[in-house]
């Protein structure tokens, strides 16, 4: 023993960190994207490679130019390699997702993960200080910028070798399934055959498979994504007046991949578990309201909207800790007696 | 021997027990030792006055050091010898205090109080306090002290959760010396006039649960739950009673005392020994021979070292107390003392001491807090220099430090060192 650390109390930590929890969300993420490549074939291989690629690429340019890599270029890329958590590959990965993968708008994954990793989370401070999730902030930064994202491909299993440009131009299954017109049953909704729309929100059982992986490591709690999914259904139900509107609602568009994947992400949800049901309650409400208000797809809109109100969420519940006891007294006479 | 489950609290954390290091090893003496420091203020409350002089010749159980004052404790020595020194030495935190250091004679001579028989009350808590007792949990408050509560006590609660990591001294003196404690338990049981005693014991030693089941004390079974030795969450598993944030856990009629602290009792008046040893674990994966020793008070640490083998390479940390909530010390400078729990040598592997990242806002340290409190938002406020929101947030004053938010949290942040700091910030504007 030739020298020991002092440090403060505790001096056992537990071995989970940051880097290990953002891995889990990427393993969690790969059944939905292995149902999207086999879905939508090469486009959507090749939307996902850019996404991940340009996301990762984006945050080690910032890296370098933030701490002066050209003075010793060697010490610098061993910090990356030290600090680099993952976070920005989720989030290239995640946008590819939630892209139609349309192969003739090959620029949209390589701008949007610029934009979502570089001006929505870099810009803000990085991990743990963007406002916004940096996927959804990117996905909703291409939808107002370009028209191709509301051209959805129609998937068929097999089409990784068909020949490339076959597109089917129109909305996602959800809004005709809403309306009651849609041809899909709830079973093509669950496996996602036959279904149009993003990358890899089609395929429910991979993404509900994701969301199982996440909560037995512990990383979500499996309440919280359920409350999101069965208030949109349940809202939606009231808002249609018919039971026929919970499983197209539930099962179609993006929900499930936005109530397990994005409206969870640590970052930009609230802090206190109260704060959390509160916050997943007033996504579904929003989410079935929005759907039945605009009759498009609002998953994405309403995580961002909401991401704004966890400030407010937070502030409003201060702590109350083991052993408090409610004050007896009046508002006045406890003010009083605190001074 | 079958698992049970137990009684548990909300939230808080599960630990590796690291507990088979050394549950195994049977309490044995540690080997004579030449010289011991006793120091004169390692309990709370006001230091002890010494009465001893140097060149003084005195036995073992003989009166060094007096109290100053009723929340203060007697000193005695734990070994008879020659008083060489009475000065300030390093105490292996990066501080120093008073010690009065005694050369051990070949002789051992003891000079113990007369036994009692049959005690009342009022000879109880005298005996306890002229034997210079204190809680042997780790807190080391005056025992005398809690024996006379401001408010009707009708339970006592005995403390056998020994709920840190690696320590197992408590556990070993469970099994080994039973029937002392009950004794002991019994005469705090008087001294309060409670009704009835409880003993709390944590679900990994189904040994020490079955042996207490033999007796008449009535035992409860806890779940392996961090920190189940909190005095808060230890009478809500034992009694289901909470205690009102900013009381004392005699305001819930409660009273804790450690198993450790009834032994002494017991000690004190049926042997009229005072408090001059204890058990200490020794353990960690940087020592040889993990070991439970019993030391005198003030021996040093690095006899304790080598009655175990010493430290090996691999040993990066040394921490007087348990992992969570010990000091950790800057060499093996430091001595045995009323309150040491333990000594533990521990490896890189153990510690997973990584630098600290951002916080990710995944809040695990609330989900583990056994205080329901936000440390990530007293973290927050602290780093901006806000301590009145920290309190409102994240609940400041009413943290027990127990660490278990630093040891859950995935980025590494200083949370129970931002809490101690506002703690401090705040009680220094009041």
């Amino acid at each position: 023993m030739n020298h020991v650390i002092v440090s403060a109390a505790p001096h056992v930590r537990s071995p989970r960190t940051t880097k290990r929890i953002m891995l889990d969300v990427l393993i969690a993420l790969l059944p939905a994207t292995a149902a999207g490549i086999v879905f939508f074939g090469v486009p959507a291989l090749v939307f996902v490679l850019a996404a991940t690629f340009s996301a990762v690429l984006t945050e080690f340019v910032w890296f370098l130019i933030q701490n002066k890599a050209w003075a010793n270029p060697k010490e610098v890329l061993k910090k990356f390699c030290g600090q680099f958590d993952f976070t920005s590959a989720i989030t290239g990965l995640l946008l590819a997702l939630i892209l139609p993968a349309n192969l003739e708008a090959w620029y949209m994954p390589v701008l949007g993960a610029v934009f979502a990793v570089g001006a929505v989370k870099l810009l803000f401070g990085g991990t743990g200080k963007n406002i916004v999730n940096p996927a959804v902030g990117g996905r909703i930064f291409l939808f107002i910028s370009f028209a191709a994202m509301t051209v959805y491909p129609d998937p068929s299993i097999g089409k990784l070798f068909a020949p490339l440009g076959s597109l089917q131009t129109g909305a996602t299954s959800l809004t005709s399934g809403l309306q009651g017109k849609g041809t899909l049953s709830a079973l093509d909704l669950l496996l996602g055959t036959g279904v149009a729309g993003c990358i890899g929100e089609t395929c429910k059982i991979a993404l509900i498979a994701g969301g199982i992986y996440l909560c037995a490591r512990g990383v979500i709690k499996w309440y919280l994504p359920t409350l999101y999914i069965a208030t949109t259904g349940l809202f939606a139900v009231v808002l249609e007046g018919s039971f026929d509107a919970f499983l197209p609602s539930v099962l179609g568009g993006g929900l499930m991949l936005g109530a397990i994947f994005m409206a969870t992400d640590y970052v930009t949800s609230p802090k206190s578990a109260l704060g959390n049901v509160v916050y997943f309650v007033l996504l579904g409400l929003l989410t079935a309201g929005l759907r039945k208000a605009t009759g498009i797809e609002v998953v994405s809109f309403c995580i961002f909207l909401m991401n704004f109100v966890v400030f407010l969420i937070d502030a409003a519940i201060p702590c109350r800790p083991f052993g408090y006891r409610r004050a007896k007294k009046t508002r006045g006479q406890k003010k009083e007696a605190n001074a | 021997m079958k698992a049970v489950k137990g009684k548990f609290f909300s939230r808080g954390v599960r630990l590796r027990g690291e507990k088979s290091l050394s549950s195994a090893c049977e309490i044995k003496p540690l080997p004579p030792v030449s010289e011991v420091a006793i120091p004169l203020s390692r309990h709370i409350g006001k230091p002890a006055v010494p009465v001893a002089e140097v060149g003084q010749t005195v036995k073992r159980g003989e009166l060094i050091a007096r109290a100053d004052g009723y929340v203060s404790v007697n000193v005695h020595a734990s070994v008879a010898g020659t008083v060489t020194a009475v000065e300030s030495r390093a105490d292996g935190r990066g501080d120093s205090a008073p010690c009065i250091v005694i050369r051990r004679a070949e002789t051992d001579e003891t000079a113990y109080m007369p036994p009692l028989s049959d005690p009342t009350a009022e000879q109880i808590v005298e005996r306890v306090r002229e034997a210079g007792i204190v809680g042997m949990g780790g807190a080391g408050f005056p025992t005398h002290v809690k024996l006379r509560p401001a408010t009707k006590v009708d339970t006592l609660l005995i403390n056998g959760a020994e709920c840190e990591p690696y320590l197992t001294c408590d556990h070993r003196l469970m099994l080994e010396r039973r029937d002392e404690i009950v004794r002991g338990a019994r005469y705090l049981q008087k001294a309060l006039g409670a009704e009835r005693t409880v003993i709390g014991i944590e679900a990994n030693k189904p040994d020490a649960i079955a042996l207490f089941e033999e007796t008449d004390l009535s035992v409860v079974a806890l779940k392996k739950q961090y920190p189940m030795g909190s005095e808060k969450h230890l009478i809500y598993c034992c009694t289901g009673r909470k205690v009102p944030l900013g009381k004392l856990p005699a305001d819930a009629g409660v009273d804790v005392q450690n198993v450790g602290t009834a032994l002494a009792v017991c000690e004190a008046i049926e042997q009229g020994k005072p408090l001059v040893e204890r058990v200490v674990t020794v353990s960690g994966r940087g020592v040889a021979a993990p070991a439970n020793l019993l030391c005198p008070v003030g021996a040093p640490l690095s006899a304790l070292a080598e009655a175990c083998g010493g430290a090996t390479e691999e040993a990066v940390k040394l921490v007087a107390g348990g992992p969570m909530t010990g000091a950790a010390l800057t060499g093996e400078t430091s001595v045995v003392t009323k309150t040491s729990s333990g000594f533990l040598f521990l490896t890189a592997r153990e510690t997973n001491a990584d630098p600290p990242t951002p916080c990710i806002n995944c809040g695990k340290c609330a989900g583990v807090c056994p205080m329901k409190l936000m440390p990530m938002q007293t973290e927050f406020y602290t780093s901006v220099g806000d301590y009145e929101k920290a309190n409102v947030y994240g609940g400041v004053l009413s943290c027990i430090e127990c660490g278990a938010c630093s040891y859950i949290c995935p980025a590494r942040r200083p949370l129970a060192q931002a809490i101690r700091k506002a703690k401090a910030e705040l009680r220094r504007k009041k």
